[in-house]
């Protein structure tokens, strides 16, 4: 899932929420969902540190930050 | 005889200049030098043939629409009008348009095939598509050499670290640059987890620009199944991969910064989404707390677990989420989102067990329906403080 697929998703979910007509089941569930995309929305932006690679006849390498010096 | 002033001289040879219709409208073509590209965006030059050279200005306002960057030794064609310039008794071109004379066939060619590739809507602004609100992974076309390529990474990692950059190196100049650029970009294009490409060069004005006109890089940007960001073409000197693209930007560092957001800014998006979350939440449990009260306060119900029983699943299933990894992560981690999602203490089952509430759970899983649970089947209570065991006498469901 994409990040803006989550924040969508997430934007429904409180739209959904502040409805009147849900049952409690359907309350839970969305919320339950919401608490799963708030986190998967913090993991990308916080997650761990992305790589730095470059391509080399096909095949994918660490680029050396030191190679962009040259 | 009367005597001027040099300010009165200066302005009289002015008004002749000026009153003549043909030096009004001139066509001149020579080869430029002295060429000064003022900060103000206006273009100083001198344009001379093997005998005579004359001093030329185009303003910002002309010179913002040069196809090309103006170079000391280029064969220019200029049109314009001729004044004095009173301040120094110079008297110049004052340039509306110039267009490259020498390189005219290629020239004439490149402009060509702007008309061509924009009539075909290779340029259209509905083309345009936008980009990723958070790549995970770009793809980076530059030479892996110079200055493009580190400042994409420095500004790109000080925006988002999570960023992920693949570099497909390049040669950005020559006659090998197109094939190489086209191979790139292919390559790039057949794998999956590229959700954007930056295509840049390197600084430095002298550079050939001839492969970001080259018309299969043209069409290898425009038709890229991702979006794509060109940091080509400078202010004055924009390339055909420019508009190929879906956005442009003046520089490497320019195109990482549309290329990827600062965090922190969608942090605190979440942050809100996730509070507006709680919010309705709580506010809605809150309605059903009191509705549960107005019923139980009527004393009229036959079986009061039947009343209870949702509101149990309720607490059950709420403790099951918040005793997931992924809350108790979100609870502990710093920024915008923990001041929010901190909020869900406030609904934690704990403060509800403490008002007289229990969990009841058969086999580590809690107990929602009282058909589920057997006759002689153990189960464990959860109060506020404490569990205990005990074993099912009777079921009504």
């Amino acid at each position: 899932m994409t990040f803006e697929e989550a924040v969508k998703r997430l934007e429904e979910i409180v739209k959904e929420l502040e409805s009147d007509d849900l049952t409690l089941e359907k309350s839970l569930a969305l919320f339950e969902e919401g608490v799963a995309l708030s986190k998967t929305c913090q993991e990308l932006l916080e997650g761990a540190e992305g790589a730095i690679e470059k391509l080399a006849g096909g095949r994918v390498e660490p680029f050396e930050e030191t190679e962009g010096e040259a | 005889m009367a005597v001027l002033s040099v300010s009165e001289l200066n302005r009289t040879v002015r008004l002749i200049l000026e009153s003549d219709p043909l030096l009004q409208e001139v066509a001149v073509r020579g080869e430029l030098s002295n060429v000064h590209l003022h900060s103000s965006g206006h273009v100083y030059f001198s344009l001379r043939d093997e005998r005579a050279s004359v001093r030329a200005v185009m303003f910002r306002s002309r010179a913002e629409h040069l196809a090309f960057r103006p170079e000391n030794g280029q064969d220019v064609l200029c049109q314009g009008r001729v004044s004095l310039f009173e301040r120094d008794g110079a008297y110049q071109i004052y340039v509306d348009t110039m267009e490259p004379a020498g390189v005219g066939a290629q020239y004439l060619a490149l402009v060509q095939l702007r008309e061509r590739l924009e009539k075909e809507g290779l340029f259209a602004a509905e083309r345009k598509r936008a980009l990723p609100l958070l790549p995970h992974r770009i793809g980076v076309v530059t030479s892996p050499t110079g200055a493009a390529v580190r400042d994409i990474i420095t500004v790109a990692r000080r925006r988002h670290p999570g960023v992920s950059l693949l570099i497909a190196p390049v040669l950005v100049q020559g006659a090998g640059a197109p094939d190489s650029i086209v191979g790139a970009l292919g390559e790039l294009a057949q794998r999956d987890d590229i959700d954007l490409v930056i295509i840049g060069r390197g600084g430095g004005s002298k550079e050939d620009l001839g492969a970001f006109n080259d018309e299969r890089v043209v069409r290898a940007v425009a038709t890229f199944p991702v979006p794509t960001v060109a940091a080509v073409g400078h202010e004055v000197d924009l390339t055909l991969v420019d508009f190929a693209a879906d956005r442009r930007a003046a520089t490497p560092s320019a195109a990482a910064e549309l290329a990827v957001p600062v965090t922190r800014e969608l942090l605190t998006q979440v942050g809100a989404l996730a509070g507006a979350l709680l919010r309705s939440e709580r506010l809605r449990i809150l309605r059903r707390r009191e509705a549960l009260l107005a019923l139980t306060n009527r004393r009229v119900f036959l079986r009061p677990m039947t009343l209870i029983e949702p509101h149990q699943a309720l607490l059950a299933r709420l403790e099951e989420a918040m005793s997931r990894a992924a809350v108790e992560r979100l609870l502990t981690t710093k920024g915008h989102v923990l001041a929010v999602i901190g909020r869900l203490e406030g609904l934690s089952p704990l403060a509800t067990l403490r008002r007289g509430y229990a969990i009841v759970e058969v086999g580590g899983r809690p107990a929602r329906r009282a058909r589920d649970l057997g006759i002689g089947q153990r189960v464990r209570t959860t109060l506020a403080e404490g569990t205990f065991g005990s074993v099912v006498e009777d079921v009504q469901e």
